[in-house]
C-alpha cells in the first residue's frame, strides 16, 4: 500500500463502488437469462462480473488494483444487500485473483489488449474452479458443465477485457486520467 | 440491542466461519432449521426496521426456489435412478432432489446471515474496526469510506446529466447507445470528484500511516465472544442433532 497514491486508492474505491451497483443490476439479468437457457444463463453475462479488475489495473497500473478493487465491489454488494449473501465476498476475492494473477505473469509491465483478454480469461478460470465446488456444478451433466466453462471464457475475454479496456480508453480520451498511468502513456503515445 | 453493540470485525469473522462450515454440509435439514436459528438471533437481539428485513428476504427466498428448480432440471444422471419422488406432476430422482434442496437451503442460511449483519452493522464503524482490530491500512478504509460516500451523489449526478442530454433533444435511441451515452460523463465525474477528494485529504494532514490516531476507539470486549461461542454452539448443536436423527449428511466427494 506504501507505493500508492492517495487518489489512486480513492478512484480505484470509487469505481468498485460503482461497478458494485452495475453488478448488482446485473443479477437479476443474469436470473432472467438462467430462466430461459439453465445455469449457463448467468455465464452468458459472467465477464461482467470481472469488469472492474481490468479498469483498475488497466488504468493504475500497480500490483493489487485488480484483486483490490473486485474484494471492494464485492464488499460493498454484500453490504447492500444482494441475493448471493456473504459467499459473494470470497467469490469476488478469487476473481479478482484470477484476474490479478494475469498480470502478475506479465510482471506488471504490458496492459496491452491481450494481456486484458487474458486476464478476463484468468478470472473466468478462477471464478469456475470456486463455482465447481461452491454451487455445486457436479450435480450437473458433464457436458453441459464444460459448454458452462467454454461460455464463460468467452464471456470473460470479450465483456471484461474488450469492454473494459473500451470504456477505458474512453474516459482516457476526456482528460480524466491525466493523472493516472494509462492517460500519461496516451500523452507520451501523442506527443510521440 | 446486543447484535448492533457487537464488535463488527468479531461479527463479520464468526459469519465468514460459519459460512465455510455450512458450505461443507449436504444435507437439506441441517442449514434450513440453521436460517431459522438465524433468523430467530437476528429478530431476538438486533434493533431494526422489521418491515425492511421481510422485504429483503423476499428476493432470497425467490432466488432459492430458482436454484431449487434449475438444479432439479439440468441435474447430472443419478446414482439410484430407482427412487425417485413425486413432484407435483412428475417423478425425480430422490438424490437429485436432496441435492437441490440442500443447496438452496444453503442459499437461504448464507442470505440470513448476511442481512445479520446488513442490518446491524454501520459501515463506518465496521471500517473504523477492521482499521483498528484487523489492521486494515488507514489508506485503504479512508480511501474507500470516501469511495462509499459518493454513492449518493453519483445518483444526483445522473438525474442531472439525464436533465442535460433531455434540455437537449436526446433520449430516443436505443438502450444500449443510451447506457453508452451515461457511463462516460457518469464515471468521468466521478473519477474528478475522487481526485478532489484526495487532495483535500492530504491537504488536511491525512498521510495514510499506521501510527495515527481514532476519535472513535473500537474496542473487542468480553461479551463480543458470547456471538461466536454462541452461533457456534448453535450450529453443533444441529449437526449433533442431524446426526442423532441420521440425516446427516457431511462433504463426501460430491462434487
Amino acid at each position: 500500500m506504501k507505493n500508492w497514491k492517495l487518489k489512486e486508492i480513492v478512484v480505484m474505491s470509487v469505481l468498485s463502488v460503482v461497478f458494485a451497483v452495475v453488478y448488482l443490476a446485473f443479477l437479476p439479468v443474469g436470473k432472467v437469462l438462467t430462466g430461459f437457457f439453465g445455469p449457463i444463463g448467468y455465464d452468458l453475462i459472467f465477464g461482467i462480473w470481472f469488469i472492474v479488475s481490468i479498469i483498475a489495473a488497466y488504468i493504475i497500473r500497480k500490483p493489487g488494483a485488480a484483486f483490490l478493487s473486485e474484494t471492494i465491489a464485492a464488499t460493498v454488494e454484500v453490504l447492500l444487500g444482494n441475493a448471493a449473501g456473504p459467499m459473494l465476498l470470497i467469490s469476488g476475492m478469487i476473481q479478482g485473483l484470477g484476474a490479478e494473477s494475469a498480470f502478475a505473469m506479465t510482471g506488471y509491465r504490458r496492459y496491452n489488449l491481450g494481456t486484458l483478454m487474458f486476464s478476463g480469461m484468468m478470472a473466468a478460470v478462477f471464478s469456475f474452479v470456486w463455482g465447481y465446488f461452491q454451487s455445486g456444478y457436479a450435480a450437473l451433466a458433464g457436458g453441459y458443465v464444460l459448454l458452462m466453462f467454454v461460455t464463460r471464457l468467452v464471456s470473460g475475454v470479450i465483456l471484461a477485457g474488450v469492454a473494459g479496456k473500451a470504456l477505458s480508453d474512453a474516459l482516457a480520451k476526456t482528460g480524466v486520467l491525466s493523472g493516472f498511468a494509462l492517460g500519461k502513456e496516451k500523452r507520451k503515445k501523442h506527443a510521440a | 440491542m446486543y447484535l448492533n453493540n457487537l464488535n463488527p470485525s468479531v461479527k463479520a469473522l464468526t459469519i465468514l466461519g460459519l459460512v465455510v462450515a455450512l458450505a461443507l454440509l449436504f444435507d437439506p435439514v441441517t442449514p434450513a432449521l440453521f436460517t431459522l436459528c438465524t433468523i430467530a438471533v437476528t429478530f431476538l437481539f438486533g434493533d431494526f426496521r422489521r418491515k425492511y428485513y421481510l422485504f429483503y428476504l423476499i428476493p432470497f427466498t425467490i432466488f432459492a426456489i430458482g436454484m431449487l428448480w434449475t438444479t432439479i432440471a439440468f441435474a447430472d444422471a443419478p446414482k439410484n435412478p430407482a427412487e425417485t419422488i413425486g413432484l407435483i406432476w412428475w417423478e425425480v430422482p430422490r438424490e437429485d432432489v436432496l441435492v437441490a434442496l440442500s443447496l438452496s437451503f444453503r442459499v437461504l442460511a448464507f442470505a440470513t446471515m448476511s442481512l445479520l449483519f446488513i442490518f446491524t452493522t454501520n459501515m463506518v464503524e465496521f471500517l473504523l474496526s477492521l482499521m483498528q482490530q484487523l489492521r486494515l491500512p488507514p489508506k485503504l478504509a479512508y480511501g474507500i469510506m470516501a469511495g462509499y460516500r459518493f454513492l449518493p451523489m453519483l445518483t444526483t449526478e445522473f438525474r442531472q446529466i439525464r436533465a442535460a442530454h433531455r434540455v437537449r433533444g436526446m433520449g430516443r435511441e436505443s438502450r444500449w447507445k443510451r447506457y453508452r451515452r451515461f457511463a462516460v460523463p457518469l464515471l468521468a465525474g466521478a473519477i474528478r470528484k475522487a481526485e478532489r477528494t484526495a487532495v483535500a485529504m492530504e491537504s488536511k494532514g491525512f498521510t495514510g500511516t499506521r501510527e495515527r490516531t481514532f476519535y472513535r476507539n473500537i474496542r473487542v470486549r468480553k461479551k463480543d465472544w458470547l456471538f461466536p461461542a454462541g452461533m457456534g454452539a448453535i450450529f453443533l448443536l444441529l449437526i449433533l442433532l442431524s446426526l442423532r436423527f441420521d440425516y446427516f449428511s457431511w462433504y463426501q466427494g460430491q462434487l
